[in-house]
Protein backbone atom coordinates (compact mmCIF):
# COMPACT_ATOMS: atom_id res chain seq x y z
CA UNK A 1 0.00 0.00 0.00
CA UNK A 2 1.02 3.43 -1.02
CA UNK A 3 2.05 5.86 1.60
CA UNK A 4 0.23 8.67 2.79
CA UNK A 5 1.19 12.24 2.62
CA UNK A 6 -1.63 13.55 4.61
CA UNK A 7 -4.17 11.71 6.88
CA UNK A 8 -6.44 12.69 8.96
CA UNK A 9 -9.02 10.79 11.20
CA UNK A 10 -11.97 13.00 13.14
CA UNK A 11 -10.79 15.97 12.69
CA UNK A 12 -13.22 18.97 14.46
CA UNK A 13 -12.04 22.54 15.07
CA UNK A 14 -14.94 24.19 17.54
CA UNK A 15 -14.45 27.87 18.12
CA UNK A 16 -16.82 28.41 20.70
CA UNK A 17 -20.42 27.69 19.13
CA UNK A 18 -18.51 27.48 15.89
CA UNK A 19 -17.78 24.15 14.89
CA UNK A 20 -15.38 25.13 11.78
CA UNK A 21 -14.50 21.75 11.11
CA UNK A 22 -16.93 18.22 11.80
CA UNK A 23 -15.03 15.11 11.79
CA UNK A 24 -12.78 15.08 8.83
CA UNK A 25 -10.99 12.39 7.69
CA UNK A 26 -8.80 12.69 4.66
CA UNK A 27 -6.39 10.32 3.25
CA UNK A 28 -3.31 11.67 0.44
CA UNK A 29 -1.86 9.56 -1.32
CA UNK A 30 1.80 10.25 -0.89
CA UNK A 31 2.41 11.77 -4.70
CA UNK A 32 -1.25 13.33 -5.47
CA UNK A 33 -2.51 16.14 -5.97
CA UNK A 34 -5.62 16.82 -3.81
CA UNK A 35 -8.07 19.68 -3.94
CA UNK A 36 -10.76 20.73 -0.89
CA UNK A 37 -13.21 22.81 -2.43
CA UNK A 38 -16.58 24.37 -0.32
CA UNK A 39 -18.13 27.89 -0.01
CA UNK A 40 -16.49 30.99 2.04
CA UNK A 41 -16.16 29.70 5.90
CA UNK A 42 -16.58 26.07 5.12
CA UNK A 43 -13.71 25.21 6.70
CA UNK A 44 -10.65 24.69 4.26
CA UNK A 45 -8.28 27.80 6.03
CA UNK A 46 -8.92 26.06 9.34
CA UNK A 47 -8.57 22.31 7.82
CA UNK A 48 -4.60 23.67 6.39
CA UNK A 49 -4.38 24.99 9.47
CA UNK A 50 -4.55 22.01 11.61
CA UNK A 51 -2.87 20.26 9.12
CA UNK A 52 0.10 21.98 9.21
CA UNK A 53 0.54 22.16 13.07
CA UNK A 54 -0.62 25.89 12.96
CA UNK A 55 -3.81 25.20 14.87
CA UNK A 56 -4.88 22.17 17.43
CA UNK A 57 -7.78 20.03 16.57
CA UNK A 58 -10.17 19.95 19.29
CA UNK A 59 -10.20 16.23 18.29
CA UNK A 60 -8.84 14.23 15.67
CA UNK A 61 -5.01 12.60 14.40
CA UNK A 62 -3.50 13.83 11.67
CA UNK A 63 -0.23 12.53 10.56
CA UNK A 64 1.62 14.72 7.86
CA UNK A 65 4.41 12.91 5.41
CA UNK A 66 4.58 10.47 8.42
CA UNK A 67 5.07 12.37 11.59
CA UNK A 68 2.26 12.53 13.57
CA UNK A 69 1.26 16.34 13.85
CA UNK A 70 0.89 16.99 17.44
CA UNK A 71 3.64 14.68 18.41
CA UNK A 72 6.08 16.10 16.86
CA UNK A 73 5.28 19.48 14.83
CA UNK A 74 8.59 20.68 13.68
CA UNK A 75 9.69 17.44 12.24
CA UNK A 76 6.76 17.67 9.74
CA UNK A 77 6.93 21.15 9.65
CA UNK A 78 10.26 20.31 8.01
CA UNK A 79 8.54 18.92 5.08
CA UNK A 80 5.70 21.38 4.48
CA UNK A 81 5.32 23.82 2.40
CA UNK A 82 2.22 26.49 3.06
CA UNK A 83 1.33 29.53 0.91
CA UNK A 84 -1.04 31.36 2.59
CA UNK A 85 -4.36 32.59 1.87
CA UNK A 86 -3.10 35.99 3.02
CA UNK A 87 0.09 37.37 2.16
CA UNK A 88 3.79 36.23 4.31
CA UNK A 89 5.86 38.53 3.46
CA UNK A 90 7.75 41.23 5.10
CA UNK A 91 7.21 44.32 3.56
CA UNK A 92 9.57 46.12 4.66
CA UNK A 93 12.42 43.81 2.74
CA UNK A 94 13.36 43.61 -1.02
CA UNK A 95 11.99 40.71 -2.81
CA UNK A 96 15.45 38.75 -2.51
CA UNK A 97 15.33 39.54 1.03
CA UNK A 98 12.33 37.88 1.79
CA UNK A 99 13.57 35.18 -0.19
CA UNK A 100 16.66 34.87 1.69
CA UNK A 101 15.19 35.32 4.84
CA UNK A 102 12.69 32.21 4.33
CA UNK A 103 15.18 30.07 2.89
CA UNK A 104 17.51 30.62 6.01
CA UNK A 105 14.41 29.77 8.48
CA UNK A 106 14.61 26.73 6.43
CA UNK A 107 18.65 26.05 6.79
CA UNK A 108 19.51 26.68 3.25
CA UNK A 109 22.65 27.75 2.24
CA UNK A 110 23.06 31.52 0.28
CA UNK A 111 24.05 29.47 -2.66
CA UNK A 112 21.08 27.14 -2.74
CA UNK A 113 18.65 30.42 -2.34
CA UNK A 114 20.18 31.93 -4.54
CA UNK A 115 19.71 29.53 -7.02
CA UNK A 116 16.25 29.14 -6.62
CA UNK A 117 15.29 32.86 -6.33
CA UNK A 118 16.79 33.61 -9.80
CA UNK A 119 14.76 30.48 -11.45
CA UNK A 120 11.55 31.50 -9.57
CA UNK A 121 12.20 35.28 -10.33
CA UNK A 122 12.82 34.42 -13.77
CA UNK A 123 9.63 31.83 -13.76
CA UNK A 124 7.37 34.35 -12.59
CA UNK A 125 8.87 37.45 -14.21
CA UNK A 126 9.64 39.55 -11.39
CA UNK A 127 14.30 40.18 -12.10
CA UNK A 128 13.42 43.72 -12.36
CA UNK A 129 11.92 43.98 -9.30
CA UNK A 130 14.87 41.78 -7.39
CA UNK A 131 15.71 44.57 -5.16
CA UNK A 132 12.52 46.09 -4.26
CA UNK A 133 10.59 46.28 -0.97
CA UNK A 134 7.99 43.75 -1.21
CA UNK A 135 5.78 47.20 0.00
CA UNK A 136 6.30 48.71 -3.48
CA UNK A 137 5.12 45.62 -5.82
CA UNK A 138 1.58 44.85 -7.01
CA UNK A 139 -0.83 42.61 -5.27
CA UNK A 140 -0.70 39.71 -8.33
CA UNK A 141 3.28 40.26 -7.98
CA UNK A 142 3.14 39.71 -4.22
CA UNK A 143 0.95 36.62 -4.70
CA UNK A 144 3.60 34.88 -6.99
CA UNK A 145 6.02 35.99 -4.33
CA UNK A 146 4.13 34.06 -1.52
CA UNK A 147 4.00 31.32 -3.66
CA UNK A 148 8.25 31.31 -4.67
CA UNK A 149 8.34 31.33 -0.65
CA UNK A 150 6.07 28.58 0.17
CA UNK A 151 8.00 26.19 -2.61
CA UNK A 152 11.47 27.89 -2.02
CA UNK A 153 12.58 24.51 -0.22
CA UNK A 154 10.97 22.00 -1.97
CA UNK A 155 8.96 20.85 0.25
CA UNK A 156 7.52 17.00 0.30
CA UNK A 157 3.74 18.05 1.37
CA UNK A 158 2.87 21.21 -0.28
CA UNK A 159 -0.49 23.41 1.16
CA UNK A 160 -2.18 25.90 -1.45
CA UNK A 161 -4.46 28.29 0.67
CA UNK A 162 -6.15 29.71 -2.61
CA UNK A 163 -2.83 30.13 -4.15
CA UNK A 164 -3.88 31.98 -7.25
CA UNK A 165 -6.33 34.83 -5.81
CA UNK A 166 -5.47 38.05 -7.79
CA UNK A 167 -3.28 36.49 -10.59
CA UNK A 168 -3.46 37.36 -14.04
CA UNK A 169 -3.73 34.50 -16.43
CA UNK A 170 -0.28 34.25 -17.20
CA UNK A 171 1.09 33.93 -14.13
CA UNK A 172 -1.57 31.34 -13.11
CA UNK A 173 -0.70 29.32 -15.64
CA UNK A 174 2.63 29.77 -15.14
CA UNK A 175 2.53 28.84 -11.76
CA UNK A 176 0.35 25.25 -12.35
CA UNK A 177 3.21 24.38 -15.04
CA UNK A 178 5.69 25.03 -12.06
CA UNK A 179 3.82 23.43 -9.28
CA UNK A 180 3.46 20.58 -11.79
CA UNK A 181 6.92 20.02 -12.77
CA UNK A 182 7.67 19.89 -8.89
CA UNK A 183 5.43 17.16 -8.23
CA UNK A 184 7.05 15.19 -11.18
CA UNK A 185 10.17 16.20 -10.28
CA UNK A 186 10.69 15.57 -6.31
CA UNK A 187 6.96 13.96 -6.12
CA UNK A 188 5.52 16.56 -4.08
CA UNK A 189 2.02 16.25 -2.73
CA UNK A 190 -0.54 19.13 -3.19
CA UNK A 191 -3.36 19.44 -1.28
CA UNK A 192 -5.03 22.88 -2.79
CA UNK A 193 -7.98 25.00 -1.87
CA UNK A 194 -9.81 27.22 -4.71
CA UNK A 195 -12.45 28.84 -5.82
CA UNK A 196 -11.38 28.60 -9.35
CA UNK A 197 -12.79 24.93 -10.29
CA UNK A 198 -11.04 24.84 -13.58
CA UNK A 199 -7.93 24.63 -11.72
CA UNK A 200 -8.59 21.74 -9.08
CA UNK A 201 -10.21 20.25 -12.31
CA UNK A 202 -6.26 18.72 -12.29
CA UNK A 203 -6.57 17.03 -9.40
CA UNK A 204 -6.38 13.55 -8.45
CA UNK A 205 -9.21 13.75 -6.03
CA UNK A 206 -11.56 16.36 -4.70
CA UNK A 207 -13.20 16.63 -1.32
CA UNK A 208 -16.16 18.94 -0.72
CA UNK A 209 -16.73 20.77 2.33
CA UNK A 210 -19.76 22.45 3.47
CA UNK A 211 -20.03 23.94 7.18
CA UNK A 212 -17.15 21.91 8.08
CA UNK A 213 -18.27 18.46 6.55
CA UNK A 214 -17.01 16.16 3.97
CA UNK A 215 -19.91 15.82 1.83
CA UNK A 216 -18.42 14.33 -1.31
CA UNK A 217 -15.11 13.18 -3.13
CA UNK A 218 -13.75 11.16 -5.47
CA UNK A 219 -12.04 12.42 -8.74
CA UNK A 220 -13.18 15.17 -10.72
CA UNK A 221 -13.75 13.25 -13.90
CA UNK A 222 -16.17 10.67 -12.07
CA UNK A 223 -17.96 13.36 -10.19
CA UNK A 224 -18.50 15.44 -13.21
CA UNK A 225 -19.68 11.84 -14.94
CA UNK A 226 -22.19 10.99 -11.86
CA UNK A 227 -23.77 14.15 -12.24
CA UNK A 228 -24.83 13.38 -15.40
CA UNK A 229 -24.08 13.87 -19.65
CA UNK A 230 -25.22 17.06 -20.34
CA UNK A 231 -26.34 20.33 -18.54
CA UNK A 232 -29.00 21.97 -19.83
CA UNK A 233 -29.74 25.72 -19.52
CA UNK A 234 -32.76 27.66 -19.38
CA UNK A 235 -32.92 31.22 -18.69
CA UNK A 236 -37.06 32.79 -18.51
CA UNK A 237 -38.81 35.30 -17.23
CA UNK A 238 -41.11 32.17 -15.56
CA UNK A 239 -38.65 29.61 -13.87
CA UNK A 240 -41.36 28.15 -11.54
CA UNK A 241 -43.20 27.39 -14.55
CA UNK A 242 -40.92 25.59 -16.44
CA UNK A 243 -39.51 23.92 -13.26
CA UNK A 244 -43.47 22.03 -12.90
CA UNK A 245 -43.17 21.45 -16.99
CA UNK A 246 -40.17 19.94 -17.36
CA UNK A 247 -39.17 18.53 -13.93
CA UNK A 248 -41.32 15.15 -14.71
CA UNK A 249 -38.88 14.49 -17.43
CA UNK A 250 -35.62 16.10 -16.68
CA UNK A 251 -35.58 15.97 -12.59
CA UNK A 252 -35.73 19.02 -9.98
CA UNK A 253 -33.31 21.78 -11.50
CA UNK A 254 -30.94 23.87 -9.92
CA UNK A 255 -32.55 27.52 -9.97
CA UNK A 256 -30.33 30.18 -10.17
CA UNK A 257 -32.94 33.59 -10.53
CA UNK A 258 -34.28 33.29 -13.72
CA UNK A 259 -31.75 30.80 -14.56
CA UNK A 260 -32.57 26.56 -14.62
CA UNK A 261 -29.89 23.90 -14.68
CA UNK A 262 -30.96 20.78 -15.61
CA UNK A 263 -28.48 17.85 -15.37
CA UNK A 264 -28.66 15.21 -17.94
CA UNK A 265 -28.77 11.89 -17.41
CA UNK A 266 -29.86 10.52 -20.76
CA UNK A 267 -26.78 10.33 -23.32
CA UNK A 268 -28.98 10.39 -26.63
CA UNK A 269 -30.65 13.24 -24.96
CA UNK A 270 -32.92 14.86 -28.30
CA UNK A 271 -32.09 18.57 -27.24
CA UNK A 272 -33.75 19.64 -31.15
CA UNK A 273 -36.97 18.63 -30.09
CA UNK A 274 -36.87 20.26 -26.65
CA UNK A 275 -35.27 23.42 -28.91
CA UNK A 276 -38.43 23.67 -31.29
CA UNK A 277 -40.54 23.29 -28.34
CA UNK A 278 -39.34 26.15 -26.27
CA UNK A 279 -37.21 28.68 -28.52
CA UNK A 280 -39.79 30.67 -28.57
CA UNK A 281 -40.76 30.69 -25.62
CA UNK A 282 -37.35 31.42 -22.99
CA UNK A 283 -35.04 33.72 -23.71
CA UNK A 284 -31.63 31.40 -23.77
CA UNK A 285 -31.60 28.04 -24.12
CA UNK A 286 -28.07 26.00 -24.07
CA UNK A 287 -26.64 22.47 -23.53
CA UNK A 288 -23.54 21.74 -22.72
CA UNK A 289 -21.03 19.52 -20.99
CA UNK A 290 -20.95 19.37 -17.58
CA UNK A 291 -17.64 20.50 -15.90
CA UNK A 292 -16.74 20.76 -11.95
CA UNK A 293 -18.30 24.15 -11.25
CA UNK A 294 -21.63 21.83 -11.92
CA UNK A 295 -20.71 19.43 -9.47
CA UNK A 296 -19.56 21.84 -6.79
CA UNK A 297 -23.33 23.96 -7.93
CA UNK A 298 -25.43 20.95 -7.14
CA UNK A 299 -23.08 19.83 -3.82
CA UNK A 300 -24.01 23.40 -2.45
CA UNK A 301 -27.37 23.83 -3.44
CA UNK A 302 -29.64 25.71 -0.68
CA UNK A 303 -32.26 23.48 -1.10
CA UNK A 304 -29.44 20.81 0.42
CA UNK A 305 -29.70 18.11 -2.48
CA UNK A 306 -25.94 17.22 -2.96
CA UNK A 307 -25.79 13.47 -2.40
CA UNK A 308 -22.95 12.11 -0.82
CA UNK A 309 -20.47 10.17 -2.94
CA UNK B 1 20.21 24.64 10.90
CA UNK B 2 18.70 26.83 13.66
CA UNK B 3 21.82 28.76 14.10
CA UNK B 4 21.38 29.70 10.58
CA UNK B 5 17.69 30.91 10.93
CA UNK B 6 18.75 32.63 14.44
CA UNK B 7 21.03 34.48 12.32
CA UNK B 8 18.44 35.16 9.61
CA UNK B 9 16.61 36.74 12.28
CA UNK B 10 19.01 39.06 13.82
CA UNK B 11 20.01 40.52 10.34
CA UNK B 12 16.38 41.25 9.61
CA UNK B 13 16.05 43.07 12.16
CA UNK B 14 19.19 45.56 11.59
CA UNK B 15 18.26 45.97 8.66
CA UNK B 16 15.31 47.17 9.32
CA UNK B 17 16.87 49.39 12.23
CA UNK B 18 19.19 50.85 9.26
CA UNK B 19 16.88 51.70 7.26
CA UNK B 20 15.04 53.36 9.52
CA UNK B 21 16.90 56.36 9.67
CA UNK B 22 14.67 58.77 11.45
CA UNK B 23 14.07 56.26 14.56
CA UNK B 24 18.13 55.57 14.76
CA UNK B 25 18.85 59.27 14.58
CA UNK B 26 16.15 60.00 17.13
CA UNK B 27 17.53 57.35 19.39
CA UNK B 28 20.84 58.95 19.43
CA UNK B 29 19.85 62.59 19.98
CA UNK B 30 16.79 62.05 22.87
CA UNK B 31 19.47 60.95 25.19
CA UNK B 32 22.43 63.83 24.07
CA UNK B 33 18.95 65.97 24.96
CA UNK B 34 19.10 65.03 28.26
CA UNK B 35 22.66 65.34 28.49
CA UNK B 36 22.68 68.90 27.80
CA UNK B 37 19.75 70.12 28.90
CA UNK B 38 18.81 68.36 31.45
CA UNK B 39 21.93 67.37 32.49
CA UNK B 40 23.77 70.83 31.72
CA UNK B 41 20.86 72.63 33.83
CA UNK B 42 20.45 70.65 36.85
CA UNK B 43 24.63 69.92 36.93
CA UNK B 44 24.52 73.64 37.39
CA UNK B 45 22.30 74.20 40.20
CA UNK B 46 23.52 70.84 42.20
CA UNK B 47 27.41 72.70 40.95
CA UNK B 48 26.25 75.09 43.87
CA UNK B 49 25.49 72.65 46.51
CA UNK B 50 29.06 71.13 45.75
CA UNK B 51 27.72 68.00 44.73
CA UNK B 52 29.59 65.51 42.12
CA UNK B 53 29.11 66.36 38.50
CA UNK B 54 25.60 65.58 37.57
CA UNK B 55 26.30 64.91 33.93
CA UNK B 56 28.63 61.76 34.12
CA UNK B 57 25.97 60.91 36.99
CA UNK B 58 23.42 61.10 34.09
CA UNK B 59 25.51 58.66 31.43
CA UNK B 60 24.98 55.79 32.64
CA UNK B 61 21.09 56.27 32.74
CA UNK B 62 21.27 57.26 29.15
CA UNK B 63 22.96 54.34 28.22
CA UNK B 64 20.07 52.26 29.23
CA UNK B 65 17.68 54.70 27.85
CA UNK B 66 19.05 53.90 25.10
CA UNK B 67 18.34 49.96 25.32
CA UNK B 68 15.07 50.80 27.13
CA UNK B 69 14.13 52.30 23.54
CA UNK B 70 16.23 50.41 21.29
CA UNK B 71 15.35 47.28 22.67
CA UNK B 72 12.27 46.87 23.98
CA UNK B 73 10.29 48.62 20.99
CA UNK B 74 12.44 46.31 19.07
CA UNK B 75 10.88 43.42 20.75
CA UNK B 76 7.57 45.33 20.57
CA UNK B 77 7.30 45.01 16.87
CA UNK B 78 7.00 41.36 17.38
CA UNK B 79 2.94 42.98 17.86
CA UNK B 80 3.87 44.38 14.25
CA UNK B 81 4.86 40.90 12.84
CA UNK B 82 1.75 39.48 14.08
CA UNK B 83 -0.43 41.93 12.45
CA UNK B 84 2.18 41.82 8.75
CA UNK B 85 2.85 38.44 7.26
CA UNK B 86 6.22 37.75 8.57
CA UNK B 87 4.82 35.93 11.89
CA UNK B 88 3.11 33.52 9.00
CA UNK B 89 6.46 32.67 7.70
CA UNK B 90 7.74 32.13 11.23
CA UNK B 91 5.47 30.00 12.79
CA UNK B 92 5.63 27.38 9.88
CA UNK B 93 9.45 27.39 9.81
CA UNK B 94 10.59 23.91 10.85
CA UNK B 95 11.92 25.23 14.83
CA UNK B 96 9.61 25.10 17.94
CA UNK B 97 7.92 28.66 18.36
CA UNK B 98 9.33 29.55 21.70
CA UNK B 99 12.83 30.23 19.47
CA UNK B 100 11.18 32.74 17.84
CA UNK B 101 10.31 34.65 21.06
CA UNK B 102 14.20 33.43 21.96
CA UNK B 103 15.69 34.35 18.71
CA UNK B 104 13.57 37.55 18.62
CA UNK B 105 14.98 38.75 21.94
CA UNK B 106 18.11 37.73 21.06
CA UNK B 107 18.01 40.11 18.10
CA UNK B 108 16.29 43.26 19.89
CA UNK B 109 19.14 43.26 22.12
CA UNK B 110 21.36 43.10 19.48
CA UNK B 111 19.66 46.10 17.77
CA UNK B 112 19.79 48.12 21.45
CA UNK B 113 23.48 47.47 21.84
CA UNK B 114 24.84 48.59 18.55
CA UNK B 115 22.85 51.97 19.24
CA UNK B 116 24.29 52.24 22.42
CA UNK B 117 27.76 51.41 21.08
CA UNK B 118 27.05 54.36 18.71
CA UNK B 119 26.11 56.37 21.67
CA UNK B 120 29.13 55.72 23.67
CA UNK B 121 31.40 56.79 20.43
CA UNK B 122 29.64 60.27 20.62
CA UNK B 123 29.93 60.32 23.96
CA UNK B 124 33.78 59.62 23.59
CA UNK B 125 33.88 61.98 21.01
CA UNK B 126 32.35 64.43 22.71
CA UNK B 127 34.18 64.18 26.16
CA UNK B 128 31.71 62.86 28.43
CA UNK B 129 33.17 59.31 29.18
CA UNK B 130 35.61 59.97 31.62
CA UNK B 131 38.37 56.94 32.63
CA UNK B 132 38.53 55.16 34.63
CA UNK B 133 36.49 53.13 32.89
CA UNK B 134 35.85 49.07 34.16
CA UNK B 135 35.31 47.97 30.59
CA UNK B 136 34.28 43.99 30.97
CA UNK B 137 31.34 45.19 33.70
CA UNK B 138 30.60 48.17 30.70
CA UNK B 139 29.67 45.17 28.21
CA UNK B 140 28.34 42.68 30.93
CA UNK B 141 26.19 45.52 32.03
CA UNK B 142 24.80 46.56 29.12
CA UNK B 143 24.24 42.91 27.19
CA UNK B 144 22.51 41.77 30.43
CA UNK B 145 20.44 45.13 30.60
CA UNK B 146 19.83 45.11 26.75
CA UNK B 147 18.48 42.12 27.24
CA UNK B 148 16.40 42.48 30.35
CA UNK B 149 14.98 45.06 27.81
CA UNK B 150 14.50 43.14 25.27
CA UNK B 151 12.93 40.55 27.46
CA UNK B 152 10.22 42.42 29.00
CA UNK B 153 8.90 44.26 25.73
CA UNK B 154 8.76 40.71 24.29
CA UNK B 155 6.53 39.96 27.50
CA UNK B 156 4.43 42.98 26.84
CA UNK B 157 4.09 42.08 23.26
CA UNK B 158 3.15 38.18 23.44
CA UNK B 159 0.10 39.89 25.35
CA UNK B 160 -0.86 42.10 23.13
CA UNK B 161 -3.33 42.37 20.96
CA UNK B 162 -2.11 45.13 18.61
CA UNK B 163 -0.06 48.24 19.21
CA UNK B 164 -2.68 50.97 18.42
CA UNK B 165 -2.35 51.65 22.38
CA UNK B 166 0.96 52.41 21.49
CA UNK B 167 1.20 55.81 22.98
CA UNK B 168 0.22 54.15 26.22
CA UNK B 169 2.89 51.79 26.54
CA UNK B 170 5.03 55.01 25.78
CA UNK B 171 3.13 56.68 28.65
CA UNK B 172 2.76 54.03 31.23
CA UNK B 173 5.46 51.10 30.62
CA UNK B 174 8.57 52.83 29.13
CA UNK B 175 8.90 56.61 30.72
CA UNK B 176 7.74 55.50 34.32
CA UNK B 177 10.63 52.75 34.26
CA UNK B 178 13.25 54.95 33.07
CA UNK B 179 11.97 57.98 35.67
CA UNK B 180 11.88 55.38 38.17
CA UNK B 181 15.44 53.53 37.90
CA UNK B 182 18.12 55.87 39.52
CA UNK B 183 18.87 57.17 36.11
CA UNK B 184 17.79 60.47 36.94
CA UNK B 185 18.46 60.65 40.43
CA UNK B 186 20.21 58.70 43.29
CA UNK B 187 17.54 56.10 45.21
CA UNK B 188 18.52 56.78 48.72
CA UNK B 189 17.06 59.76 49.89
CA UNK B 190 13.28 59.06 48.02
CA UNK B 191 10.64 58.56 49.86
CA UNK B 192 9.31 55.06 50.81
CA UNK B 193 6.51 54.11 48.61
CA UNK B 194 8.45 55.78 45.72
CA UNK B 195 12.12 53.48 46.85
CA UNK B 196 10.00 50.74 47.02
CA UNK B 197 8.85 50.58 43.43
CA UNK B 198 12.09 51.80 42.26
CA UNK B 199 13.27 48.71 43.96
CA UNK B 200 10.91 46.20 42.16
CA UNK B 201 11.69 48.04 39.04
CA UNK B 202 14.46 45.34 37.51
CA UNK B 203 15.98 48.69 34.77
CA UNK B 204 17.42 50.15 38.39
CA UNK B 205 19.43 46.98 39.08
CA UNK B 206 20.80 47.67 35.10
CA UNK B 207 21.73 51.41 35.61
CA UNK B 208 23.46 50.52 38.72
CA UNK B 209 25.61 48.24 36.96
CA UNK B 210 26.97 50.94 34.26
CA UNK B 211 27.12 53.32 37.61
CA UNK B 212 29.88 51.06 38.81
CA UNK B 213 31.24 50.66 35.09
CA UNK B 214 31.58 53.96 34.27
CA UNK B 215 31.72 56.36 37.68
CA UNK B 216 32.76 54.12 40.38
CA UNK B 217 35.30 56.67 41.53
CA UNK B 218 32.14 58.97 41.41
CA UNK B 219 31.71 59.30 45.38
CA UNK B 220 28.70 60.37 47.93
CA UNK B 221 25.28 60.76 46.82
CA UNK B 222 26.09 59.91 43.01
CA UNK B 223 27.58 56.57 43.82
CA UNK B 224 26.38 53.33 42.42
CA UNK B 225 24.28 52.03 45.23
CA UNK B 226 23.73 48.13 45.05
CA UNK B 227 26.29 45.12 44.61
CA UNK B 228 27.65 44.12 41.27
CA UNK B 229 26.48 40.54 42.35
CA UNK B 230 23.32 41.75 43.37
CA UNK B 231 22.86 43.61 39.83
CA UNK B 232 24.33 40.65 37.96
CA UNK B 233 21.84 37.95 39.40
CA UNK B 234 18.92 39.88 39.98
CA UNK B 235 18.95 40.84 36.12
CA UNK B 236 19.58 37.47 35.21
CA UNK B 237 16.60 36.01 37.62
CA UNK B 238 14.41 38.67 35.59
CA UNK B 239 15.71 38.09 32.33
CA UNK B 240 15.16 34.24 32.62
CA UNK B 241 11.84 34.83 34.29
CA UNK B 242 10.41 37.09 31.68
CA UNK B 243 11.33 34.94 28.90
CA UNK B 244 9.83 32.01 30.39
CA UNK B 245 6.22 33.59 30.69
CA UNK B 246 6.42 35.00 27.19
CA UNK B 247 7.62 31.88 25.72
CA UNK B 248 4.66 30.15 27.75
CA UNK B 249 2.27 31.99 26.73
CA UNK B 250 3.33 32.59 22.84
CA UNK B 251 3.35 28.82 22.58
CA UNK B 252 0.49 27.90 24.60
CA UNK B 253 -2.08 30.16 22.75
CA UNK B 254 -2.68 28.85 19.67
CA UNK B 255 -0.63 30.64 16.89
CA UNK B 256 -2.81 30.81 14.12
CA UNK B 257 -5.94 31.79 16.18
CA UNK B 258 -4.49 34.33 17.73
CA UNK B 259 -3.14 35.80 14.88
CA UNK B 260 -6.78 35.72 13.55
CA UNK B 261 -8.29 37.21 16.02
CA UNK B 262 -6.00 39.71 15.81
CA UNK B 263 -6.50 40.64 12.15
CA UNK B 264 -10.62 40.58 13.48
CA UNK B 265 -9.75 43.14 15.68
CA UNK B 266 -8.30 45.68 13.63
CA UNK B 267 -11.04 45.19 11.03
CA UNK B 268 -13.81 46.07 13.33
N1 LIG C 1 -9.83 32.25 14.80
C1 LIG C 1 -11.14 32.00 14.66
N2 LIG C 1 -11.97 32.27 15.67
C2 LIG C 1 -13.30 32.01 15.55
N3 LIG C 1 -13.87 31.49 14.46
C3 LIG C 1 -13.08 31.21 13.41
C4 LIG C 1 -11.69 31.46 13.46
N4 LIG C 1 -11.16 31.07 12.26
C5 LIG C 1 -12.20 30.63 11.53
N5 LIG C 1 -13.35 30.71 12.20
C6 LIG C 1 -14.68 30.29 11.70
O1 LIG C 1 -14.56 28.99 11.19
C7 LIG C 1 -15.32 28.83 10.01
C8 LIG C 1 -14.43 28.34 8.89
O2 LIG C 1 -13.51 29.33 8.49
P1 LIG C 1 -12.38 29.09 7.43
O3 LIG C 1 -11.49 30.28 7.43
O4 LIG C 1 -11.74 27.78 7.69
O5 LIG C 1 -13.20 29.02 6.08
P2 LIG C 1 -12.68 28.87 4.58
O6 LIG C 1 -13.32 27.64 4.05
O7 LIG C 1 -11.22 28.95 4.52
O8 LIG C 1 -13.35 30.13 3.88
P3 LIG C 1 -12.82 31.05 2.67
O9 LIG C 1 -13.18 30.35 1.41
O10 LIG C 1 -13.63 32.28 2.83
O11 LIG C 1 -11.37 31.26 2.86
C9 LIG C 1 -15.95 30.19 9.74
O12 LIG C 1 -17.27 30.15 10.23
C10 LIG C 1 -15.13 31.15 10.55
O13 LIG C 1 -15.91 32.22 10.97
MG1 LIG D 1 -9.91 30.24 3.64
Amino acid sequence: MQASAIECRGLTKQYGDVRAVNELTLNVADGSFFGLLGPNGSGKTTTIHMLSTLARPTVGSIRVAGYDVLKQPVQARACIGLVFQESALDRSLTVAENLHFAGALYGLDATTVEQRLAELLDLFDLESKREVRVAALSGGMRRALDIARGVLHRPRVLFLDEPTIGLDIINRRAIWRFISRLRQEHGMSVLLTTHYLEEAEGCDEVAFLRHGQLIGQGQPSDLIRALGHYILEIETDQPDYYIEQLSSELGTPVQEDERLLFAIQDEDFQFGALQQRLQHEVRALQLRKPDLNDVYIWRNQPTGKGEAA
Amino acid sequence: MIARATRAIIGRELTRMLRQRGRLLSAMIRPLIWLLVIGGGVGAMLEQHGSGDYQQFLVPGLLCMVLLFGAMLASLSLVYDKESGVMRMLVIAPFSHYWIILARTVSAAIAGLVQVLLLLAILAILGYLSLPIQFALLALGLVLTALLCAAFGMLIAVFSKSLDNFAVIMNFIIFPVFFLSGALYPLEHLPLWLKSITLINPFTYGVDLLKHALISNEAGALAPEFSIVQGIFIQIGCIIAALFVACLRFTQAPVMESLASILSCRRQ
